[in-house]
């Protein structure tokens, strides 16, 4: 009784094969919205309004804020799936399910409960952001290599690879003898009561010395933070996945 | 389980009645704010709406005076240093087209003086149907926002036949509703597609979770990597070419399409007050605060250097309004305007011109506890202030800002 009881319940490869399946099929839909969930919220303390709205994603603020935040989860999961499972999709998958799970509140939360047009709040792109770390830690296998090339990435790349979506919005307009954006114009139309203008963290640092190339000086200073930002929660993946806490419960 | 079902069943029906009762929130949180505060920052004075029934599409101009109060508390960040003038509806169910302080734009933020008389104007579009309480609002930096006397104002219409537009200073005319939408959400689809066929690289070997950790098991941390195969490899690096040239590719385009732009603009903007000659002199003797009758009383020594008797007509505190009904007619604007028109009595009557006068006046009315007034006994310095409005024989108004200690009384 006892040894019927102790052996495999799967009798056959087949029969584990059907069970494995069974348990991707399972697994990983609850890590893509674990993933959107627990991303979304950390992004949302940390970034905010910087990707809320297009009159917040300035050139010195927004790309040096975003990388840092949106470093955490891609390197504590990114490091467990390698480590673990030889998977790189930690970073993809994380940013996906953030990117996702961004455009879905947009459309429910700011547009149709909030009335705000979703081309002002449209969320920004991350995707290639993520991609690029993986393959990278594909490619090396190494999380030396990956955050030196992948956290720097992130960083200098932020800017750029938001630029198609962005650059429409940074066209000059004018009104009652001042010069805006498109994106000022909409922020000032489009009424927030709890955000006034004063509030947006935009345009305002001491780097001014090199003239017109702030947006390039604020992705690379972006880069080299990120690759140490990157490091850091690697290690903090790499803690987490000794499950040392799951360990003294257990 | 029939219990947990009927518990269940119980929750389910006391949430969904929970739903059906509640109503839309139809205020700002006026009377939440603390008494000190309202009276001590903002003095609203004058709003009124161009219309209260539009269609969409209609315009409507907010207009009014404030005056930011020289009894500011010393504990909360003043007005003088950064301010916006915002309006207050729920969300953008207007578009504001126009903002302006004595003929200056708000599009940026500025700073008010203290004491010092501001008139507004507010043009809005509007963009949603609905019946809304419109209120201006001072959003003060370190302090929030300052909200002004509401007014309602219903919009119908077709939500649908909405149109708001702009014209960039390259000469091309733009919808403000659907701007750029098509060309964001066609990068952010094209890199959904791109990550997705990463991801979709990986499920084709499915199963891998539990295979794969087995095998990095198995295999060690030092030989784990044995697992990678060389497609993988190869799909890798296809992949980070293909992230990368999309990057660089996109960015030339873009800087091709749009070649100029510009950064986001921010700033302050100076707004110079209007110069107000007032012929009175007004200092606060006394101000008493009695809680059961809801009675507020202020002793007023009163100096008229002009050549016109003039008279109390009324005392504005808080966004309430107390009329002394001898002097001024007041009809509410509607049910929610917070006036009482005959609530304002004045010992001492007329100041006529040169004249001295110690004079008292009463504001009392159930406002001050509707409206959350009362707690202004717990003010953490006991200050008090309010806008006196005095008229001549004329009709000419001058508003005259008093202030001081105010003593509550229990009995």
């Amino acid at each position: 009784m006892s040894q019927e009881l102790a052996a495999s319940a799967v009798h056959s490869t087949a029969e584990q094969h059907r069970v494995h399946v069974q348990v991707d099929l399972l697994a990983i839909p609850l890590v893509v919205l674990l993933f959107a969930a627990v991303f979304s919220f950390q992004f949302a303390l940390l970034v905010g309004d910087w990707d809320y709205w297009i009159d917040w994603r300035d050139r010195r603020w927004w790309p040096l804020v975003t990388p840092l935040a949106l470093t955490i989860l891609p390197a504590v999961f990114g490091y467990f799936l390698w480590e673990r499972l030889r998977l790189p999709l930690g970073a993809t998958l994380t940013i996906i399910a953030l990117t996702a799970a961004a455009w879905i509140s947009r459309y429910l939360n700011f547009h149709l409960f909030a009335n705000f047009p979703m081309n002002m709040v449209w969320p920004s792109a991350y995707i290639g952001l993520g991609l690029i770390v993986d393959c990278i830690l594909l490619l090396t296998g190494s999380f030396f290599w990956t955050g030196l090339f992948g956290g720097f990435a992130f960083g200098v790349l932020l800017y750029p690879m938001n630029w198609p979506l962005l650059a429409p919005f940074q066209v000059p307009v004018e009104m009652h003898g001042t010069m805006l954006t498109v994106s000022d114009l909409m922020g000032f139309e489009y009424i927030r009561t709890a955000i006034p203008e004063y509030v947006r963290i935009i345009e305002q640092s001491t780097l001014r010395t090199f003239g017109e190339a702030v947006t390039p000086l604020t992705a690379v200073f972006a880069g080299f933070l990120n690759i140490m930002n990157f490091w850091f929660w690697t290690w903090i993946g790499y803690l987490g996945s000794k499950a040392l806490w799951l360990r003294k419960i257990v | 389980m029939k219990r947990l079902i009927s518990l269940t069943c119980s929750a389910l029906v006391a949430m969904l009645s929970l739903v059906a009762a509640m109503e839309p929130a139809q205020a700002h949180g006026e009377r939440a704010q603390m008494p000190q505060l309202r009276m001590r920052s903002v003095h609203w004075f004058d709003i009124n709406v161009s219309t209260v029934n539009m269609q969409i599409n209609d315009l409507i101009k907010v207009t009014g005076s404030f005056m930011p109060s020289n009894y500011w508390p010393e504990h909360v960040q003043s007005i003088e240093k950064t301010a916006f003038l915002n309006i207050g509806v729920p969300g953008p169910s207007f578009v504001r087209l126009d903002s302006r302080v004595n003929g200056v734009p708000m599009i940026r933020s500025t700073a008010f003086k203290k004491g010092e008389l501001y008139n507004f104007e507010i043009t809005l579009k509007a963009r949603k149907t609905g019946r809304y309480h419109v209120h201006p609002v001072i959003n003060v930096e370190g302090t929030g926002p300052i909200i002004g006397p509401g007014l309602w104002v219903e919009v119908g219409g077709d939500e649908a036949a909405f149109e708001n537009s702009a014209t960039t200073l390259l000469g091309k005319t733009i919808n403000l509703e659907s701007y750029g939408l098509a060309n964001a959400a066609f990068w952010s689809g094209l890199w959904f597609v791109i990550g997705l066929a990463w991801f979709a690289y990986w499920l084709l070997k499915c199963p891998i979770v539990v295979p794969r950790f087995k095998r990095v098991n198995e295999l060690g941390p030092a030989e784990a990597d044995k697992i990678i195969t060389p497609n993988d490899r190869r799909a890798g690096l296809v992949f980070l070419v293909l992230a990368l040239s999309v990057v660089a590719g996109s960015y030339m385009y873009t800087q091709e399409k749009w070649p100029i732009t510009t950064p986001l603009q921010t700033g302050k903007i100076e707004v110079p007050p209007i110069d107000v000659d007032l012929p009175l002199q007004v200092r606060l003797q006394d101000a008493r605060y009695r809680i059961p009758g809801r009675s507020f009383r202020m002793e007023l020594e009163v100096t008229n250097s002009g050549d016109s008797p003039v008279m109390v007509g009324e005392f504005a505190a808080g966004n309430l309004r107390f009329i002394n009904s001898d002097v001024l007619k007041v009809t509410p604007k509607d049910e929610d305007d917070l006036v009482a028109t005959d609530a304002l009595r004045v010992e001492g009557g007329p100041i006529a011109p040169g004249e001295t006068r110690t004079i008292v006046v009463y504001a009392d009315d159930a406002l001050w506890e509707t409206q959350r007034m009362t707690t202004m006994i717990a003010s953490p310095d006991a200050l008090v202030a309010g806008m006196l409005f005095f008229f001549d024989a004329n009709g000419e108004r001058f508003p005259v800002e008093v202030g001081g200690m105010m003593i509550p009384e229990f009995v």
